[in-house]
């Protein structure tokens, strides 16, 4: 039903799409049709692919990072309350601090190239991952740990068997905000340092008025992040299976 | 008859909290208690009495301020020898049945095959084998708390510490499941300390009935119920031992609320004929 739902919308945006495209004139906004021809172009061309391949890269590979060290060190910060009281305070300046002002320094240090780009979008994807399973730790349930120590349960058992399941939702609104996070970052990685990617021909098309090849890049991009929120919410379900039955 | 061995002393315990504004609250002063092996006693008293925070030092999840309590001859420390049921079942959410009972037998230093076969006969004892895979969420209140009960039960501790176990349950569930309890507790015997604040539970269940009186929490009266047993089967309600200690322990209980300047209802009774 839902899905149905989501088609006729689907239809309806389009329908509106052409309908202020028709208003304004395909110079600025292109139509649909316009759009899907720009498409096949750039295949054809073999320019939209590899730049697709080359955002993919970066962006799974600093989404990956981030996911990587966020989460044994946000249970760490929770787990053992010494290390996030002392160090909750830094992850929240730097939470705060735009991550874009670091990118001069960034390239600095890496260049322009692939190892810049991916650690732009590190930095950007890791901090609400980070901060999430570590307020998931810091919200387990009181009276669970009571249990669990009426019951003699040992540490490990008890972060195994409580702890970490309970922090799962929490970790997974980290990931989906890293996300989001992580694809802006992807284009501003691609625009401000070596030009390249989708955010590359973004600017490239973007500059020189092509506006149906500009929008191609922008649905592109909106695939992208489609696609991870699709795939998070699947492994949610798969993860967060106990909660389907109350 | 000889004396039965002591399970359970307490002798001379107290137990402070730091208050708000800073001056320690007395949550229990000079309780004195013995409990007997394979005894069920029922400890009931209003809100404030520190009936609660007595069975976490009984449990050993408190230490007293002063005074000491001996279970089995040895502070009592948390562990399988003792099993702690919880007003709010505090069963695990995404763990399913068999899981949540397997979570008491971690410390149980038991092999897994023996860990499994100790669940099963859990499981049996509180009849949910239909359910051993369901989670929580998937279960009725009374369902959740027979899960809680063989939790508690499934390392065959001697003792079992019931926090108000039935008291967020509708009246036919409690009902229920107080007879399933007098039944397991006629199988496997251990020594019960029952916390509730109903006056029917209370006689219906225990052995013996303490009284306990708030702020501070003191232990006021010790009553036995000699009720025949098994009690049910027969009505156990009109017998004239349970209505006599029913009226006993209503006025009791009563008054201790009225005359309690930290109650609710202090000095708010209506007058007596």
């Amino acid at each position: 039903m839902i899905a149905l739902y989501r088609v006729l919308v689907l239809v309806g945006l389009i329908g509106l799409w052409w309908l202020i495209s028709l208003q304004v004139g395909g110079v600025i906004i292109p139509s649909p049709p316009a759009t899907l021809g720009a498409a096949q172009m750039l295949l054809a061309e073999g320019r939209l692919l590899p730049a697709l391949g080359d955002s993919l890269i970066t962006f799974l590979g600093g989404y990956g990072l981030a996911i990587i060290v966020a989460i044994p060190f946000g249970l760490l910060m929770g787990a053992f309350a010494p290390v996030g009281k002392t160090l909750e305070v830094y992850v929240f300046a730097l939470a705060a601090t735009p991550r874009v002002a670091f990118v001069p320094l960034i390239i600095v240090f890496l260049g322009l190239g692939v190892e810049a780009k991916i650690f732009i979008v590190f930095l950007g994807a890791i901090m609400p991952i980070l901060i999430n399973t570590y307020a998931g730790v810091l919200a387990t349930d009181r009276d669970l740990l009571e249990m669990a120590q009426s019951v003699r349960a040992g540490r490990v058992e008890t972060f195994r068997r409580i702890v970490l399941p309970g922090a799962v939702p929490f970790i997974i609104a980290g990931l989906r905000l890293g996300a989001t996070i992580g694809l802006i970052n992807t284009v501003v990685a691609e625009l401000y340092t070596a030009v390249r990617g989708l955010g590359g021909l973004l600017a490239l098309y973007g500059n020189t008025f092509r506006m149906a090849e500009y929008f191609v890049i922008v649905l592109m991009l909106a695939c992208i992040g489609v696609l991870v929120a699709e795939g998070l919410r699947l492994a949610e379900k798969r993860l967060v299976r106990w909660k389907s039955g109350s | 008859m000889t004396e039965p061995a002591a399970h359970v002393v307490l002798s001379g315990v107290s137990k402070h909290f730091g208050h708000r504004d800073g001056t320690p609250m007395a949550a229990l002063t000079g309780v004195d208690l013995t409990i007997a092996t394979g005894e069920f006693v029922a400890i009931l008293g209003p809100s404030g009495c520190g009936k609660t925070t007595l069975l976490r030092l009984l449990d050993g999840l408190l230490q007293p301020d002063t005074g000491s309590i001996c279970v089995g001859g040895a502070p009592p420390r948390p562990g399988p020898e003792t099993g702690l049921v919880f007003q709010s079942f505090r069963l695990i959410p995404w763990a399913n049945v068999r899981d949540n009972i397997d979570f008491a037998l971690t410390s149980s230093g038991l092999s897994l095959s023996e860990r499994a076969e100790k669940v099963d006969e859990a499981i049996a004892l509180v009849g949910l084998q239909r359910f051993a895979s369901a989670y929580p969420g998937e279960l009725s209140g009374g369902m959740k708390q027979r899960v809680a009960l063989a939790r508690a039960l499934a390392s065959e501790p001697q003792l079992l510490l019931m926090d108000e176990p039935f008291a967020s349950l509708d009246a036919q569930s409690r009902e229920l499941m107080q007879t399933e309890l007098m039944a397991l507790w006629a199988r496997r015997r251990p020594t019960v300390v029952f916390v509730t604040h109903s006056v029917e539970e209370a006689i219906l269940l225990a052995d013996r009935v303490v009284l306990m009186a708030p702020r501070p929490g003191r232990v006021i009266e010790s009553l036995p119920v000699d009720l025949p047993r098994p009690r049910w089967g027969y009505d156990v309600h009109g017998h004239p031992s349970f209505i006599a200690l029913r009226r006993h322990l209503s006025e009791r209980l009563r008054e201790l609320v009225l005359t309690d300047p930290g109650s609710d209802f202090f000095q708010r009774g209506a007058p007596r004929s």
